[in-house]
């Protein structure tokens, strides 16, 4: 039964005192073929509470596969609230359930790229819910347009950060442990290990375990001795390995927790000519981590100079967008010097650790509303909305809440190259090579003097009427008489705006190192193999002793024990022999025998390789 | 409780503000571009008790009108500072109660001044029209007075609107739209309090 668990021993189950009754695998004395990747892989879902059985002496290796959460068994059937909070507990921090949150995770995240976010993209968002009134308010109830935001997923990430943590923190002391565990008690029929060999030596027991030992420690083996025996244990730097993972994991978490709490994200439309600076009134979302003062944004200011995008004019992939340029100005701060910034897209400008994203691009119609009274009572671009990307034909209001007699609004298409298309007016590509705009225009009370904050991109329909007045595309610089006299509109310009993200992560740099950090860990714990190396000695008649070494290596790592364990054999052996001495190491080794090695006998041998 | 369960709930604890924040939504505010959706009405009143009240920064710029104007020329009066624009619901609804108290105080050494954010000269003019305002505003195109208070007591939303006493120190903040009565009972107190010569030095 070579490699196979001998169900080795009730020892050492560890502080939980849950121990499960049934045979821990990990209490076994060899197991060679433990399945799972040692600690690494199985630790980041949370190894189940059996894991309690710890460094017990007699496991050999005393982490491996996680086994499933064991039920509370505290005696039986009973099972008080501690038990229960125990179980439940237990089961939170499972592998399982780990894995369980980080999938529900991943698919909770669909709805967040596959809809509107408001977060990322207000605009898109009124633009879906005018799309579509009916199911907009449904979504909108289930917080499908701020997933992120969504208390449903912060349930999950709240869970999974638990989950882990959790898992983590316990096992992280756990490790500790185990690297600065000893070597086991060598096993007692060393011939039954996957690497064995076997010689006969005149040394005295005692001195051809001490040489054994000499020569182990010498080699960087950490060494245990017994009443006939020398256990050696090397790659310890394996937990090492193991326990940088999982520190870099709970920093990683950390990370990403000092991120929402300190950070925020802030989206901004600029219109080519405008500036803004980064304090609250002059963001269009803005969501400030819990300990974010608003006080204390980093005060620095972007100015738009100009805007432009090309676009493919031919071939298959004709629209297509090639460029964004957006040159900017900007200074960190009131009074410092300004710098510019030519910004495209996944080339964001960084200031004062924050970083400026450009998400987005359109255009902004200019009109000059004069009223009935003739005083001109609007004069301004007013950013419209893409509700296609082939030839951006964008969508918006203007609204005139100070035009006499009655607030007037109007509700537009903007075309940047009309075209009639079997009588229809489309965009054929998306520069501007033929921009009109055409509107509906309405009269009436807005809405907006009784206080209600409204949507720039919605027209409160409530209180106006329609005029009697067909649309026309008008070009720049043309104008539209209203009826009534109610004044009248015109096309003065265009211009265009980009949209900005704006994010601040102080958790970004943590994040990354932590990030590099477990994958080192995880690296080292997957190439360094915890090997050991067991010798006995007994004293056989006719004055010999026989000397007997065991091998015994992680199953699932790359080989090479093998040759190092049979070159250790043949040292060994050499070292007992005599007929090439081996050199004493300079230093005496952690038990302290200093003994030399007599080595002035020839002497017969035999070796047997791996049973 | 075992350490264990304390140990579990305290990382619970933790977890939780670390989620709380990353959940928390948009403060209360009204942007041109914001969809509109979320808007916290007048009812966050902060008050500064004496001998706690931040000073002001001395902004200065142009008005609508183009005249120079600066902050600390109002030193020894109230100064009522309203941010707004004339696109935003709320300002439009408190613009008449406004209009109004700056001409009950007028003879009480209280002067408004108002701060028009990320609006056009046109519109903030017709605007003052519409709503009879006298007093002037301060054009903030590029935010650059809004981001002056920063440090102290910013605007947390539009509209919102400042007292800040003879002796140039906020003494209360209202975000959210104010109404007649609330605003009145706000600067009665300030405009009662005797002016200090000693420049800068909170009573």
């Amino acid at each position: 039964m070579s490699g196979a668990p001998t169900g080795g021993g009730s020892r050492g189950t560890g502080a939980g005192g849950t121990a499960s009754p049934t045979v821990d695998p990990r209490q076994a004395e060899f197991p060679a073929d433990a399945p799972g990747l040692d600690g690494a892989a199985s630790s980041a879902g949370g190894a189940g509470p059996g894991d309690e059985a710890g460094p017990a002496d007699g496991a050999v290796f005393a982490d491996g596969a996680a086994p499933a959460p064991a039920a509370p068994g505290l005696g039986g059937a009973r099972l008080g609230p501690v038990g229960w909070l125990r179980w439940g507990w237990r089961q939170l921090t499972s592998m399982r359930t780990a894995l369980i949150l980080l999938f529900l995770l991943a698919i909770a995240s669909v709805p967040g790229s596959v809809l509107p976010q408001e977060g990322v993209d207000p605009a898109a968002v009124s633009q879906y819910y005018a799309a579509h009134p009916s199911l907009a308010p449904i979504l909108n109830r289930l917080s499908l347009f701020s997933v992120f935001a969504a208390p449903w997923f912060a349930a999950i990430y709240l869970l999974l950060f638990l989950s882990l943590a959790g898992c983590v923190l316990p096992r992280t002391f756990r490790l500790v442990g185990a690297a600065r565990q000893q070597p086991p008690r060598a096993p007692r029929r060393l011939a039954r290990l996957p690497m064995a060999a076997s010689y006969v030596t005149p040394l005295p027991p005692d001195e051809a375990l001490s040489s054994a030992g000499r020569l182990l420690g010498g080699k960087r083996f950490r060494l245990r001795t017994g009443d006939g025996w020398v256990s050696a244990e090397k790659g310890y730097l394996r937990e090492v390995g193991n326990l940088l993972f999982h520190i870099a994991l709970l920093a990683l978490l950390a990370s990403v927790g000092i991120g929402g709490i300190f950070g925020y994200k802030a989206n901004r439309l600029l219109i080519a000519g405008q500036s803004f600076a980064n304090t609250p009134t002059a963001l269009d979302v803005f969501r400030p981590g819990r300990l974010v003062s608003p006080s204390e944004l980093q005060p620095f200011s972007v100015a738009l100079q100009s805007f432009s995008a090309t676009y493919v004019s031919s071939g298959p992939q004709v629209d297509e967008p090639e460029t964004f340029n957006a040159a900017l100005r900007y200074s960190a701060a009131p009074g410092s010097p300004t710098h510019g910034f030519v910004l495209r897209v996944n080339h964001p400008l960084t200031v004062d650790n924050v970083s400026v994203y450009l998400i987005g691009h359109g255009y902004a119609p200019e009109f000059k509303v004069t009223d009935g009274a003739g005083a001109v009572v609007f004069n301004g671009p007013v950013p419209f909305i893409p509700v296609e990307q082939a030839g951006l034909t964008s969508e918006g209001v203007v609204k005139v809440p100070d035009a006499a007699p009655s607030q007037l609004g109007f509700a537009g298409v903007f075309l940047p190259t009309a075209a009639d298309q079997n009588g229809q007016l489309v965009s054929e590509f998306p520069a501007a090579q033929n921009p009109r705009v055409s509107l509906v225009s309405y009269a009436g009370n807005l809405g907006l003097n009784s206080g209600q904050s409204q949507s720039v991109y919605q027209l409160d329909l409530a209180g106006m009427h329609r005029l009697s007045i067909a649309p026309r595309p008008l070009a720049v610089g043309q104008s539209m008489t209203l009826p009534n006299g109610n004044g009248k509109i015109t096309f003065t310009g265009y211009r265009q705006w980009i949209s900005l993200a704006i994010t601040y992560d102080p958790g970004q740099l943590p994040a990354l190192i932590s990030g590099i950090m477990a994958l080192a860990g995880l690296i080292l714990s997957f190439m360094v193999r915890r090997r050991r190396v067991f010798v006995r000695a007994t004293a056989a008649p006719g004055g010999h002793t026989v000397v007997a070494v065991g091998g015994l290596a992680r199953s699932d790592a790359a080989g090479g024990f093998e040759s190092e364990f049979a070159e250790l054999a043949r040292e060994l052996r050499t070292a007992h022999d005599g007929s090439s001495p081996v050199p004493v190491p300079a230093e005496p080794t952690a038990h302290g025998t200093t003994e030399s090695v007599s080595s002035d006998n020839d002497q017969s041998l035999s070796i047997r390789e791996g049973e | 409780m075992s350490r264990r369960t304390a140990g579990g709930i305290a990382l619970a604890a933790v977890a939780a503000l670390a989620v709380a924040g990353c959940a928390s939504g948009p403060i209360g505010q009204d942007t041109p571009q914001s969809s509109g959706q979320s808007f916290v009405s007048g009812s966050g009143t902060n008050l500064y008790k004496t001998g706690s009240r931040p000073l002001a920064p001395d902004i200065s710029g142009t008005t609508l009108t183009g005249q120079h104007l600066s902050l600390a020329s109002y030193r020894g009066s109230v100064v009522v500072l309203n941010f707004w624009g004339s696109w935003c619901g709320p300002c439009r609804a408190e613009a008449p109660d406004l209009a109004a108290l700056a001409t009950h105080f007028r003879s009480r050494g209280v002067r408004f001044l108002g701060i028009d954010i990320r609006d056009d000269p046109t519109g903030a003019d017709a605007f003052d029209k519409t709503f009879q305002v006298t007093y002037p505003s301060l054009n903030d195109p590029g935010d650059e007075l809004a981001l002056d208070f920063r440090g102290t007591v910013p605007p947390a939303g539009i509209p919102t609107t400042l007292v800040i006493d003879r002796s140039g120190r906020i003494a209360a903040r209202v975000v959210g739209s104010v109404s007649y009565n609330g605003l009145k009972a706000l600067i009665t107190p300030v405009a009662a309090e005797h002016p200090v010569t000693t420049g800068g030095a909170a009573r």
